[in-house]
């Protein structure tokens, strides 16, 4: 099995390879002429950040492949990744994030103090930074911004960040240029949240605000027909938009970011970024040179390694990412409807044994996963928290070697025997047999699936794989419940532990093996709970970390998560573009605002 | 004749109704909902899945839901997009002019070959180019438009004389009015020929084997025996009455205006209203495929109308109101 699908690999590879000769490169004729709107520049701000990295010089064009359509910039509806990061583009928060120092940095505000009761958030906005186009912008916006989103006649996810235990912030303008934000409790991830928040600008919305059609503002129709009507602070602005054709974007010439020489940033003058619905396009795309950066997966790295000559570019190997792969049994002893158990009792009774998932932990070949499915670009994983995310990750929790053998015998040892065709039995002679889903869309999963089930073969232990499509996994994950195994995957953006909370605690939407606990189950899922909100209700780094690691240690202790692991992250970016800071977690394309080109 | 227009336009009533009431059904017979993706996203917080459940209705039966939606429909709200936030016309409005685009060049393309093709092949039945033509014909027959649509792909990957897919060329917005002119036409080309491939042979096949049928006809024979020209003959007897079947088929072709080229527009990523239809409809979008769905129905029954009364037009034998 294992090797069949190792050659459905490689006739992949070929194929992609025919694709990669069939499309070609897109003659990017020599821009005669743009048709560019007219700005009105200001002068610099007199709070204006200057940043020391390298200088570079104005000018280039940067493209790129967007996988979705853009479906909204409107920060209060976007709720997809490609929305998401159109917007990154466009507006700005208080604060920013620093991906390669991992660290919460200033973004409109220039700096803030934090109360003595931890609490309290005063910050100092930028002076004599304007809108892009030619407004002011002053503390009315950002209390303008966090009123849109606390109103209840605009649902948005936003709100929730900013919810804390429950209660709002209190937000208040001090004057002009300085904002105070309270917390209800002690929050550890406020800053970071705060980065989140998107300012809009009062000026231009304040009209939708009181007639309550604030969702209905920035749509695609807005950025199609209209352009001019979203107005940015961050790095760009919108030039136009094509639908399922591409986003245009043009410098700011009002951003609020310089280098030493005053010039301001961004150096690129147009950044595009092409709709391309399909992810294996995006690669043969990027092969080919029309795009100046992309991610590639690990078992594309040799081919479009090939045409990195060609194309002047290279490929930065960026070791283990943030997303991990794992199993997880089914916990959950509710019953449905109609009065039948989730999950059969007798089965329900190996899951919820601790040495059986320790047991079935050992008996996977991690190192062959890696070999077989990732082609060796890829890492054993039996933390819950990414090895990639440096800052948060416990090194010194208990690991799951490969060792069928132990494995046996912790079974055996558990009361579990086997017959003489080596097929394993629990002491109520039931035959150990489980029905594995995962979701039919991801070759990478099924694949893992597959070798799981050679790997439970070895124990005696029966795997039926289920390969079914995403939305009837997440409707069984999350609704009915009427499932045994899963394997899924999950990846952390910035790493922050709060945004685990919703996965750790037993009460969470993601607590997958036993979503939306009343009271914790069990004691270990107790104990995390209180871990879990010790972590979220200090502003001591040090004091978060032992909790957070302690949390990690009973994960790999209790296994509910069986992590299998975890590939390499690979980005390809030509080269020449300078100022590409590589951070070990997120997108590589973080400080694309201060990216120039060597090529005239 | 109006009062035939009429009763046509009457029909289209019930068939709407019945149309998306079957279209709702299914789509809440599929397994989960627009919002199931958005649940398995770990930082969008159970309350806003219900506030967005409830804002869309998804937490009523079906049935309430259709009468929702067929209520806002009587006053001509024909709902929004939950992906976009746009209401539904508004974003098929912003698609509609590519698909049309092509599918009116594909159309006017296969026509204006096909049928002078169909003709010459009747008129000299059995001859080479009769034998050469049906041979071509069932070979374009038998291709299916996405494996042209890569051949297309490849040709101009191969040859670089024609844009690969697309609508628009990458540097659209920096060019002035006549090269954004050129750049369209160019990006139409292939994917034309492609649609346009299919019908030709079709088309052909069926002009031919009408125009035979009507020239064995006695009065082309009479006409010939009273000395008309031959070609007066062929156009004015012969084609103005074989061409009555593909009158006809005109109706169809106009619902296949907007919804044809899908197939052709996912492969050659070209943005009309197929991907969008597509891609809505993975994602249970359950208002964009509604308004679609009833948009090519309205268009089959108004296509068929036309071609009636273009029909009623070119053959003076055929009277509507007694017809119907």
């Amino acid at each position: 099995m294992r090797l069949s699908s190792i050659n459905d690999k490689l006739f992949d590879l070929q194929y992609a390879r025919i694709i990669l000769i069939f499309i070609f490169l897109l003659q990017i004729t020599g821009c005669s002429k743009p048709n560019i709107r007219e700005f009105k520049q200001m002068p610099v701000p007199e709070d204006a950040h200057v940043f020391s990295q390298t200088l570079g010089k104005t000018g280039g064009i940067f493209i790129q492949s967007e996988a979705g359509e853009l479906a909204t910039l409107n920060p209060l509806v976007a709720s997809d990744a490609s929305s998401g990061a159109a917007i990154g583009l466009l507006l700005g928060a208080l604060t920013s994030y620093d991906w390669v120092k991992g660290e919460v940095i200033p973004g409109l505000a220039k700096s803030w103090d934090i109360g003595k009761d931890q609490k309290t958030f005063t910050f100092h906005l930028r002076k004599g930074v304007f809108w892009s186009d030619g407004a002011p912008f002053s503390a009315d916006d950002i209390i303008f911004s966090y009123e849109c989103y606390y109103d209840d006649r605009f649902p948005n996810r936003t709100k929730f960040f900013l919810t804390i235990e429950g209660e709002p912030c209190k937000i208040e303008k001090l004057d002009d240029y300085t904002v105070r934000i309270i917390s209800p409790v002690v929050y550890a991830p406020f800053l970071s949240f705060v980065a989140g928040v998107s300012i809009l600008p009062k000026h231009k919305l304040q009209n939708a605000f009181n007639e309550g059609t604030l969702l209905k503002e920035w749509s695609i129709s807005t950025a199609k027909n209209n352009p001019e009507d979203i107005i940015s602070l961050g790095p760009c602005v919108l030039h136009s938009y094509r639908p399922g054709e591409r986003i245009v974007y043009a410098r700011n010439p009002n951003y609020y970011v310089i280098d030493k020489n005053t010039t301001r940033l961004p150096y690129i003058d147009y950044i595009i970024a092409k709709m391309v619905s399909d992810t294996n396009t995006m690669t043969v795309v990027f092969a080919q040179g029309q795009t100046d950066s992309e991610t590639i997966r690990p078992g594309d790295v040799a081919w479009v390694n090939r045409s990195s000559q060609t194309h002047d570019f290279r490929i930065i190997d960026r070791g283990p990412s943030s997303s991990r792969t794992f199993i997880w049994f089914n916990l959950n002893p509710g019953k449905n409807a109609d009065g039948k158990p989730y999950v059969d009792p007798h089965k329900s009774k190996w899951f919820n044994n601790q040495k059986f998932r320790q047991a079935i932990s050992y008996g996977i070949d991690r190192n062959g996963i890696v070999e077989g499915v990732l082609f060796g670009r890829g890492a054993p994983q039996y933390s819950s928290v990414s090895i990639a995310n440096k800052k948060w990750h416990n090194p010194n929790i208990k690991k799951y070697p490969y060792n069928p053998k132990y494995a046996r015998e912790l079974l055996i040892s558990e009361g579990y025997f086997y017959n003489n065709k080596n097929e394993l039995f629990d002491s109520d002679n039931n035959r150990i047999s489980f029905k594995l889903q995962t979701n039919k869309e991801n070759d990478i999963r099924t694949e893992m699936a597959t070798v799981f089930k050679e790997n439970m073969y070895a124990l005696g232990i029966e795997v039926i794989l289920q390969f079914v499509d995403f939305n009837t996994l997440v409707m069984k994950i999350s609704d009915s419940f009427e499932y045994e195994a899963s394997l899924l995957g999950l990846t952390s953006g910035s790493g922050e532990p709060a945004s685990g909370m919703d996965v750790y605690s037993s009460g969470g939407r993601m607590h997958m093996w036993h979503p939306q606990q009343k009271e914790p189950a069990t004691k270990w899922e107790a104990r995390i709970d209180e871990l879990m909100k010790s972590q979220l209700t200090t502003l001591n780094v040090d004091e978060r970390k032992r909790y957070y690691f302690e949390v990690q240690e009973i994960m790999a202790e209790q296994q509910p998560f069986i992590h299998l692991v975890t590939p390499n992250l690979y980005s390809g970016i030509k080269n020449k573009w300078q100022n590409v800071n590589v951070p070990t977690l997120g997108g590589l394309l973080w400080n694309i605002d201060e990216f120039w080109s060597i090529e005239k | 004749m109006i009062s035939f227009i009429i009763r046509r336009l009457f029909t289209l009533i019930p068939l709407l109704i019945g149309m998306t009431l079957l279209v709702f059904l299914l789509m809440s017979l599929a397994p989960g909902d627009f919002l199931t993706p958005i649940k398995q996203q770990r930082d969008i917080s159970e309350e806003y899945i219900i506030e967005l459940e409830k804002q869309f209705g998804l937490d009523k039966p079906f049935f309430q839901q259709y009468f929702i939606w067929l209520k806002n429909v009587l006053t001509f709200d024909f709902g929004y997009s939950w992906t976009y936030k746009v209401p539904v016309t508004e974003l098929l409005g912003n698609r509609i002019l590519a698909t049309f685009l092509l599918s009116f060049s594909s159309i006017t393309f296969a026509w204006v070959i096909a049928i002078p093709l169909g003709v010459l092949a009747a008129i000299y039945q059995n001859s080479i180019f009769d034998r050469l033509s049906a041979s071509l014909a069932y070979a374009a027959l038998s291709i299916p438009e996405f494996f042209l649509a890569i051949v297309a792909i490849y040709v101009a990957a191969r040859t670089g004389w024609f844009p690969i897919g697309g609508f628009t060329s990458i540097d659209y917005e920096f060019m002035n009015a006549p090269s954004k002119f050129l750049d369209i036409i160019s990006h139409l080309i292939l994917p034309t020929l492609v649609i346009g491939i299919g019908s030709i042979a079709s088309i052909m096949r069926i002009m031919r084997a009408n125009f035979l049928d009507v020239i064995r006809a006695e009065y082309v024979m009479t006409a010939r025996a009273k000395g008309v020209k031959e070609g007066y003959i062929m156009f004015k007897h012969v084609l103005r009455n074989a061409i009555n079947p593909l009158i006809s088929s005109f109706g169809f072709a106009l619902s296949a205006l907007l919804s044809g080229s899908l197939l052709v527009e996912i492969v050659m990523n070209y943005p009309g209203l197929g991907q969008l239809i597509y891609q809505s409809l993975l994602r249970e979008d359950q208002f964009v495929v509604i308004a679609a769905i009833m948009m090519s129905c309205t268009l089959l029954v108004l296509g068929n109308l036309m071609a009636d009364i273009i029909l009623a037009w070119s053959d003076p034998r055929i009277r509507l109101e007694q017809k119907n």
